[in-house]
């Protein structure tokens, strides 16, 4: 079709994708060899270019709804956790009563607080079971903050003001091998509340777990996976509309907002797809030409190239993602498939 | 706890009665040694038997020993025995609070202060009969001295009598202070922290009392949470004054007796910086214990517990690694000790911190067009670069991520320096990670880059030598250090990889001395890098044998400045050397497996042959240069043919000397001629003039190479 010769008029800008490509991809480190110290075995890790196709779960089935209910509500923060250190899912009880006396301590500075008294907040770590896919992923962990309200009768619940969680779905089967028994990865931690808090959670994880946060961006190609991902699933779950979000380097940045029909979107996305391809894959080139259809189809009207511009968002009635590495899932269904994605990205991020 | 109390109260003044004894008895066989013509002993013995309600006011026997005892403690300081009688005397109260004060102003020990005389003291103080200000008086006496007892694990068995004055709240700002420095882990009880607790409660955040908190959360994080708000890092006060000047004389003096135990670095250092740092990806967090009980193997020392050399190596085996490893960072000796456990996931939790701090701050965190102060980041790979851990891995893929986007420029010397800190890989690797990111900043840099990336190298080479020099020579003695370390490199590998770094310097080299116009700084560090691969066989017991290139030689040869030419002589000197004992012990030992190919002599012969030509015989040198001379290296052929300008006499880099030689000949001459120098005896001495010059390569390399008979062909 016409897409194939388009994408080769538009000037594609794949420097940034190279560099990333190059800089975290360790598919060619090994550990075996090491002057000083050989810890933690580290193996082939590529970025993958296919990816099983999206198919519509009802993770109600395994999943407690009323977890996934809190998983879908909010739009998260993504970050990604260096491996934890000597955690317990056995131990999440002690880890409440101490996170609530670190928070109290953290708000008061200066005066100490004993561990296991009540204070204004009430932490509740649970685990998710079911969203791990294999039986090398770690158990999904929810921790919910709740406050008393400053002025609050008695009888007042408890208000929630931060969520998060830490999980690890699909995660590299050699890079969780390779870490040693004592350490627990959960790569990927999604936060959604105030700053402060996150703030002071992340710094009672690194000093308890001996681990390091680091937020975590979606690049674009990240970013084009999804949109695709989500096209893909159109005939089974009506995706409404397909919005995305470029900036185009220009001076003022210009936004260009582009919504697509989501049956339009699909055919395209069916019309790429090849013919030969493994069914239940899904090939990086394909959603290369995917996006390539539709730069080629706003060049064709507007004569702005996009693909000189960043991908910012992308978003559809499944849900949506930016590239500061905002998340929200809006349905449950297809909960494996993003977060897949995501641990991947997070696995990326680590430094060994 | 009263009975817990009562109990080791009982136990400690048992204790301490033995040991008095003890001390009395030999106290008083000295005495009567000593008492012969000794004012000083007799006063001593005044105190120790004076009964109380003597009277004080116009005692004059009294007067007459304090007044001597003070000269004595503020002139040399007060031995072990005669703090314990003075404190037991003025603590006892039995001539009174004033006499009780006035001897503790003056309690100055020379040396040490033994134990059990204040652990008497603390029972004194325990009895409730002093009146407030003599407490004081005594707990700051302590806290002045408490560097200068001699042990300190009764005082700390007697934790919870001193842990009792805590909610007086006069005395609790001293009683904190000590109890900060007696605390241990086992200290740390909940029905302590709750204490604590009540008296903050009351008597709301009084910096003493929120510093020892503050130990308790390090020690015990499971039982309490405090954070420190970064201005009140003022801690305690020094409550020495009424001693400061008098005990730092007397320390002073006694000093040259007897050295101190060295330092321990275990404290934490004082944050520099006060400025706020957006990002804080660069702080090294607190020594804290960990907050899991369940591994400690009964009596855990923790680091921060640890105040010297000697005590760290007494816990070695039962050191507990802090909660986050990356604090290990503030302390190079427990870096050392890390070392020595072996424990891997203590190495991997630190791996990950540092590579995590070097990733967010180098790699992740985009500056947005603000030019942040580079010191801290700056600072920070200071600090890897001293961890005796040569490299870690993470720091190691950091590298090889952080040189493909790379200026050259940012924070130059400190990464140069972590490169060349790499381990050997697989060739293939090297070349796509290293090499070839590396020649492409190379090429496009300034000449000093160009030196320092020569540098770099070299101390990389001179690394992976040593390493494998002694991998190689201490297989049998030190197999478990191996083992952990190993690096599943093959031998043949490692040679092609030390070849491939020394080819790639070479073609680096050559290029960038043209690139560059033959610079001196530039030619300087290539022969440096020389000065190392000629020797690899003979100081390294590596048969390989790699003679640098024409590009590197010929320029070299031909150099304007005489020391340049001196240190090419000194390289070929020494291949020589190490080619022939190579070639001997091939001789000898008839090892199949020891293999040197003939084309290196060869290839050796032809470079002797072309350099003794140039610099002595100065015939026209018909010099085959090999096919190996790049055409950009035309020029250079046609000006070999120009040779015979190129002899020690007529060589740009030694006519100076020359011209100082012929002066010296010849002094009344004044046209110059040169060739006269040429003559055989003439031109011994004009050898050994320039090998007076300092030119000890020159010297090497003439006198292995040259038969001292044959002249220069072409003089008179």
């Amino acid at each position: 079709m016409m897409e194939g010769r388009s994408a080769m008029e538009s000037p594609v800008t794949r420097l940034p994708t190279r560099r990333r490509t190059k800089s975290y991809g360790r598919s060619c480190f090994e550990a075996s060899s090491r002057f000083a110290y050989t810890s933690g075995q580290l193996t082939i890790l590529r970025i993958p270019t296919t990816r099983e196709a999206p198919r519509a779960r009802n993770i109600a089935e395994r999943v407690d709804p009323e977890q996934v209910t809190l998983l879908i509500k909010n739009e998260w923060k993504l970050s990604y956790v260096t491996p934890l250190y000597r955690f317990r899912h056995t131990h999440l009880k002690k880890y409440s009563k101490h996170l609530s006396a670190f928070i109290a301590a953290e708000k008061q500075q200066g005066t100490a607080v004993e561990v296991g008294l009540e204070t204004g907040y009430r932490v509740t770590f649970s685990t998710v079971l079911g969203i791990a896919e294999t039986d090398e992923d770690a158990e999904t962990v929810f921790i919910q903050i709740q406050s008393k309200p400053m002025f609050a009768a008695t009888g007042d619940a408890l208000k929630v003001v931060w969520s998060g969680w830490l999980t690890c779905v699909n995660g590299s089967p050699e890079y969780l091998h390779s870490l040693l028994p004592d350490f627990v990865s959960l790569p990927l931690f999604c936060s959604s509340g105030p700053e402060n808090i996150t703030v002071v959670v992340k710094s009672w994880f690194e000093k308890m777990f001996d681990c390091r946060f680091g937020s975590l961006g979606l690049d674009s190609t990240s970013l084009q996976w999804l949109c695709a991902l989500w096209t893909g699933c159109h005939p089974d779950n009506n995706i409404r509309y397909l919005r995305l979000l470029w900036t185009l380097p220009t001076q003022p940045p210009l936004d260009v907002s582009y919504t697509v029909n989501p049956q339009d979107a699909w055919e395209l996305w069916n019309s790429v797809r090849q013919e030969d391809s493994v069914d239940g894959t899904v090939g990086i080139d394909e959603v290369k030409h995917f996006m390539a259809g539709l730069e080629s189809h706003f060049f064709r009207h507007f004569k702005i190239y996009l693909s000189s511009g960043t991908l910012r968002k992308v978003s559809t009635a499944l849900g949506s993602a930016q590239q500061d590495g905002k998340v929200k899932i809006l349905c449950s269904d297809y909960l494996a498939t993003v977060l897949t994605l995501l641990t991947e990205c997070a696995i990326l991020k680590m430094p060994i | 706890m009263s009975k817990t109390m009562s109990k080791s109260h009982n136990v400690s003044e048992a204790e301490s009665c033995i040991h008095g004894a003890a001390n009395r008895s030999s106290r008083r066989s000295e005495r009567r040694r000593a008492d012969v013509e000794d004012p000083f002993g007799r006063a001593l013995e005044y105190f120790s038997q004076v009964k109380a309600g003597t009277p004080v006011k116009g005692n004059d026997a009294l007067e007459n020993n304090l007044v001597l005892v003070e000269r004595v403690a503020l002139g040399r300081g007060l031995p072990p025995g005669a703090v314990a009688t003075l404190l037991d005397f003025a603590l006892s109260l039995r001539l009174g609070s004033s006499v009780c004060s006035r001897v503790l102003k003056f309690l100055i020990p020379a040396s040490a202060v033994p134990q059990d005389s204040v652990v008497r003291g603390v029972s004194w103080f325990c009895m409730g009969k002093m009146p407030v200000s003599a407490q004081i008086l005594f707990l700051r006496w302590i806290l002045t001295m408490f560097d200068l007892i001699d042990s300190k694990d009764q005082l700390r068995s007697i934790y919870g009598f001193i842990f009792s004055f805590v909610t007086d709240e006069v005395l609790s700002p001293y009683v904190c202070h000590l109890l900060y420095l007696l605390t241990t882990k086992e200290h740390v009880q909940p029905f302590r922290v709750r204490k604590l607790l009540e008296v903050q409660a009351k008597m709301g955040r009084q910096p003493p009392l929120t510093q020892l908190l503050a130990l308790y959360k390090v020690l015990c994080p499971e039982m309490i949470a405090i954070s420190m708000p970064s201005k009140t890092r003022g801690g305690f006060k020094n409550h020495n004054l009424p001693w400061k000047t008098a005990l730092a004389a007397v320390l002073k003096k006694n000093k040259t007796a007897e050295a101190p135990s060295p330092p321990l670095s275990l404290d934490i250092k004082e944050k520099a910086s006060t400025r706020k740092r957006k990002l804080h990806h660069l702080e090294v967090p607190q020594l804290s214990c960990g907050p899991e009980i369940e591994s400690s193997r009964g009596k855990a020392v923790h680091l921060q517990q640890l105040r010297s050399f000697a005590q760290l190596l007494q816990n070695l085996d039962n050191i507990e690694l802090p909660a986050q490893m990356g604090s290990l960072l503030s302390s190079s000796l427990a870096l050392h000790y890390l070392d020595c456990v072996h424990d891997e996931s203590a190495l991997l939790r630190l791996n990950f911190w540092l590579g995590s701090v070097l990733h967010e701050e180098f790699l992740f965190c985009s500056r947005d067009g603000n030019p942040e102060n580079s010191t801290e980041p700056s600072q920070f790979l200071d600090i890897c670069l001293s961890l005796p851990q040569e490299c870690f891995s993470s720091s190691e893929f950091f590298l090889f991520k952080f040189l493909a986007m790379w200026d050259g420029s940012l924070h130059q010397p400190q990464i140069l320096s972590l490169l060349s800190d790499i381990p050997p890989l697989p060739v293939s690797r090297m070349k796509m990670f290293l090499f070839e990111p590396l020649q492409q900043l190379y090429f496009t840099s300034s000449v000093f880059f160009k030196c320092g990336v020569i540098e770099c190298l070299r101390s990389m080479l001179w690394k992976w030598l040593t390493w494998h020099f002694v991998q190689t020579s201490h297989k049998e003695l030190d197999v478990s250090l191996s083992s952990s370390r190993t690096m599943n490199l093959h031998m043949s590998e490692f040679l092609e990889l030390v070849t491939e770094l020394v080819q790639y310097v070479g073609r680096l080299a050559s290029a960038g001395l043209q690139l560059e116009n033959y610079h001196i700084l530039l030619h300087h560090q290539t022969l440096n890098f020389y000065e190392l691969v000629c020797d690899v066989y003979l100081k390294f017991n590596l048969p390989l044998f790699l003679l640098p290139p024409s590009g590197v030689i010929f320029p070299s040869l031909l150099a304007t400045d005489p020391v340049t030419v001196d240190r090419l002589g000194y390289v070929i000197f020494r291949y020589r050397q190490n080619l022939m004992s190579a070639k001997e012990h091939k001789q000898q030992k008839k090892e199949p497996s020891f293999h040197i190919s003939r084309d290196v002599f060869r290839e050796f012969n032809l470079l002797m042959v072309a350099v003794v030509s140039c610099l002595w015989i100065s015939k026209d040198c018909q010099v085959d240069v090999g096919t190996d001379v790049h055409k950009a290296l035309v020029p250079l052929r046609t000006m070999l043919s120009y040779c015979k300008n190129y002899n020690l006499i007529h060589h740009p880099a030694f006519l100076n000397y020359a011209i100082e030689f012929h002066q010296k000949c010849w002094p009344e001459q004044t046209n110059v001629d040169l060739s006269s120098i040429q003559g055989k005896k003439y031109w011994y001495w004009y050898l050994e003039f320039l090998f007076s010059q300092g030119f000890d390569g020159l010297k090497d390399f003439i006198q292995n190479n040259m038969d001292h008979q044959s002249t220069p062909v072409g003089g008179h």
